[in-house]
C-alpha cells in the first residue's frame, strides 16, 4: 500500500483521479488488484473508490450511507446543482470564443491571454462573461475584464475542472473532472425524463 | 497491338513536351483557376487560352460558364498538393484487371510469334498497367491517412467532419471490394510457365496488395474509431447546448433529491475529504535518531532567516494581541451599548449603562470608545443617533469644558 500514499492522500482529500490530473495514478487506478488494496484499505474509513460510467475519473465515495454522510452528500448534491448553469455557460462562452468546432474536454488546453484578447473586442462575449463572472458560483467583484477571467480560472481550478500545469503560466488543461459533469447531467436528464436532446436529428445528419 | 512507329512515338514525345511546358508557363494562373474554381480570361492572351484548351487543359463545361480546369488537371493538382477537399479516389480495379489480363495475352501472342521487340514492348506495357494498380491503392490509402492525421482539419464543422469521414469509409470499402476482385489464383494461372510474369504478377502484386490490405483495414478501424469521438463531441456540444437553455428557462428547476434515495447514484456519493494529518511519535526508541536530525534541521533554518531581533519581536506580537483582545472587547461592549440604545426609546446614559452591566472599564475610556464609535459612523447613519455630552467647566477660570457623561438617543428620521 506503501506506493499508493500520495495517491491515496489524494483521493481521500476529496482530488478526481484522471489521465490529466494524475497520469500515473490513473493508470495504477485501472488495475483491478489496485483498485481491491485500495478500497481494502478504505473500508475502515467508510470510504470507497468509484468512476464515472465511462471509467474515465475515479474518486471516493461513501461505503455506508449513514446520517452525517447523507448530509454531507446533501450539501455537496446542493452545490452541484448550483453550479450546473454556470459550468455549462462557461463551457458555451469557451467554446463560443476560442471558435472551436466541439465542446471541451479532457486533455484540450485553453490559453488564458488568447480567451482575454477575444473577449475584449466582442461585446456580447463580453457581456457574457460579465454575467458569468458575477454568477454566485464564481462571484468575482471586479469589473475588470481580466480579473474576472482569472478568477473565474482560479475557481474552476480549485473545483478540479482545470489544471495549471505551471503556476506562473497562464494556460490550462481541461481535466477529467468535465466527463463526470457531463455524465452528471446526463443522468439528470435521464432520470427526470427532461427535453433535453443530445441525438442530432435526421435533418441536422442530412 | 501494332508497335508505335518512331514517327508516331516523336511526335507524341514534341505534343506532350509542348503541353506540359503550357502548365508551367501559365502556373499561377492556372493555380488561381483551380483555387477559384474557374479561370480568369482576362489574365491570359487569346492564343494561349487557344492553346490551353487545345491541350485539354481548360475547358467550358457549358457556353454559359467560364471556362475551368479539366477534371483531370484538377485532380492532378489536388494529388500533388494533397488538397482532401478536392483529391479523388479511383476504386476501379475491374477495368485495370482488364486491361492485365489482354496484355497477358498480347505478351503471350508476340512470344509466340518470336516478336520479341513486341514482347518487350508488352511487357514494359504491363509492368506500367501492375504498377498502376498498386499505385492507385496507395494513392487512395495516402489520402486516407493524410485526412485521418488531419482529423479532417480540411472541414471546419464537425457535421461536416461526421460527413467527411463517412464518405472515406465509403471508398475505403469500395477499395476493399476491389481488393476482392484480385484473385490470384487467376494471376497465377496467367503467369503459368514464365518467370517474368510470375514475378510481376504473382511475387510483387501480392506483396503490395497484401500490405495495401493492411492497411486498408487499420484506416477502416481508425476511421470508425474516429468517428465515434466526432459523434460523441457532436451528442456532447448538443447536451450542453440544451441543458443550459433548459436551466436557463427553468430557473426554479430542482432536481430530485438523489442523495436521500435509499439507492443513491454512484455519481452523487462524493465523500467529504479527509486531510491526513501526522504528528512526531516520541515512544519509539528507535526513530530518536531521526528526528534528533530533523530537529536539528530545523532551528538552523530559522536562524538564517531570523537574525538577532528574534525575541524583541517576538514579545512585541504577544503584547500586541493582548491589545487587540482588549481592545475588541471594548469595541464589543460599546456595540452593545448603542444596539441597547437603538432597543430603548429615550435617552441612554454612558456611565449609567457602565455600572448597570458592571463593566470593568475606566469610565474615561469607555466615554472616549462611545465617541470614538460615533465618529466612525458613516454619514447617514449618524444622523439616526442624537449625542449629548453632559459638559462642565474645568474650573471657575478655566472655560475647557470637561464631558463628565454622554447620553445617547435614537433619532427620528
Amino acid at each position: 500500500m506503501l506506493q499508493h500514499g500520495p495517491l491515496l492522500e489524494r483521493l481521500l482529500a476529496g482530488d478526481f483521479i484522471c489521465q490529466v490530473s494524475d497520469e500515473d495514478a490513473f493508470r495504477h487506478l485501472s488495475l483491478e488488484q489496485t483498485q481491491q488494496d485500495i478500497n481494502h484499505y478504505l473500508r475502515p474509513l467508510n470510504r470507497r473508490l468509484v468512476s464515472n460510467d465511462d471509467n474515465s475519473v475515479y474518486f471516493l465515495a461513501y461505503h455506508e450511507l449513514n446520517k452525517a454522510a447523507r448530509e454531507q452528500l446533501s450539501s455537496q448534491f446542493a452545490l452541484t446543482v448550483q453550479s450546473l448553469l454556470p459550468l455549462l455557460e462557461w463551457l458555451q462562452l469557451v467554446q463560443e470564443t476560442l471558435g472551436r468546432d466541439s465542446a471541451l474536454t479532457a486533455g484540450d488546453t485553453i490559453k488564458l491571454q488568447e480567451f482575454v484578447l477575444r473577449t475584449e473586442d466582442n461585446q456580447s462575449l463580453r457581456q457574457r462573461l460579465n454575467q458569468l463572472a458575477s454568477d454566485r458560483f464564481f462571484n468575482s467583484q471586479s469589473d475588470a475584464l481580466d480579473n474576472q477571467v482569472k478568477l473565474i480560472f482560479r475557481r474552476l481550478k480549485e473545483h478540479g475542472y482545470l489544471l495549471q500545469p505551471h503556476s506562473d503560466r497562464q494556460y490550462y488543461i481541461v481535466t477529467g473532472k468535465i466527463d463526470y459533469l457531463i455524465d452528471v447531467i446526463r443522468f439528470i436528464r435521464d432520470e427526470e425524463h427532461l427535453p433535453v436532446d443530445d441525438t442530432p436529428t435526421q435533418q441536422a445528419i442530412l | 497491338m501494332a508497335p508505335l512507329d518512331t514517327g508516331v512515338a516523336s511526335n507524341l514525345f514534341s505534343v506532350g513536351a509542348e503541353r506540359l511546358a503550357l502548365l508551367g508557363k501559365h502556373h499561377k494562373a492556372l493555380m488561381q483557376g483551380y483555387l477559384d474554381g474557374f479561370i480568369d480570361e482576362a489574365a491570359f492572351s487569346e492564343s494561349a487560352l487557344k492553346k490551353l484548351i487545345a491541350a485539354r487543359i481548360l475547358w467550358r463545361p457549358d457556353e454559359q460558364q467560364p471556362l475551368a480546369l479539366r477534371p483531370l488537371v484538377s485532380e492532378l493538382i489536388a494529388s500533388m498538393v494533397a488538397d482532401e477537399n478536392r483529391r479523388q479516389i479511383n476504386a476501379d480495379v475491374a477495368e485495370k484487371l482488364e486491361q492485365i489480363r489482354n496484355r497477358v495475352q498480347a505478351y503471350r501472342d508476340a512470344q509466340y510469334k518470336s516478336d520479341y521487340s513486341v514482347a518487350e514492348l508488352q511487357l514494359q506495357r504491363l509492368t506500367e498497367h501492375v504498377h498502376d494498380l498498386s499505385g492507385q491503392f496507395e494513392e487512395a490509402i495516402d489520402s486516407l491517412w493524410h485526412r485521418l492525421n488531419s482529423d479532417f482539419g480540411f472541414v471546419a464543422s464537425l457535421d461536416d467532419k461526421i460527413r467527411e469521414n463517412e464518405r472515406a469509409q465509403k471508398q475505403l470499402r469500395r477499395l476493399l471490394d476491389g481488393l476482392v476482385l484480385l484473385d490470384f489464383n487467376e494471376l497465377i494461372e496467367l503467369s503459368e510457365g514464365n518467370n517474368q510474369l510470375r514475378k510481376l504478377l504473382v511475387s510483387q502484386l501480392q506483396n503490395q496488395l497484401s500490405s495495401h490490405h493492411s492497411s486498408l483495414l487499420e484506416v477502416q478501424k481508425r476511421l470508425v474509431e474516429l468517428l465515434a469521438r466526432f459523434r460523441q463531441q457532436q451528442s456532447r456540444s448538443m447536451l450542453i447546448t440544451n441543458m443550459a437553455a433548459f436551466l436557463r428557462q427553468h430557473p426554479k428547476y430542482q432536481p430530485a433529491d438523489y442523495p436521500n434515495r435509499s439507492d443513491v447514484p454512484v455519481l452523487f456519493n462524493q465523500a467529504a475529504a479527509i486531510q491526513p494529518q501526522a504528528a512526531i511519535a516520541l515512544d519509539k526508541a528507535s526513530e530518536r535518531q531521526i528526528l534528533a536530525e530533523l530537529v536539528r534541521a530545523l532551528p538552523r533554518a530559522a536562524v538564517i532567516n531570523l537574525p538577532d531581533q528574534q525575541s524583541a519581536s517576538f514579545a512585541a506580537v504577544m503584547e500586541d494581541e493582548e491589545i487587540a483582545a482588549r481592545q475588541q472587547a471594548l469595541k464589543t461592549d460599546v456595540e452593545n451599548f448603542y444596539l441597547r440604545v437603538i432597543d430603548k426609546a429615550g435617552p441612554l446614559s454612558a456611565l449609567d449603562y457602565l455600572t448597570e452591566h458592571q463593566l470593568s472599564w475606566d469610565s474615561e475610556i469607555w466615554l472616549y470608545q462611545i465617541i470614538a464609535e460615533y465618529q466612525a459612523l458613516p454619514v447617514d447613519e449618524k444622523h439616526m443617533f442624537a449625542i449629548k455630552r453632559d459638559e462642565v467647566p474645568a474650573s471657575a477660570v478655566n472655560s475647557l469644558l470637561l464631558i463628565r457623561d454622554i447620553s445617547l438617543s435614537l433619532q427620528a428620521a
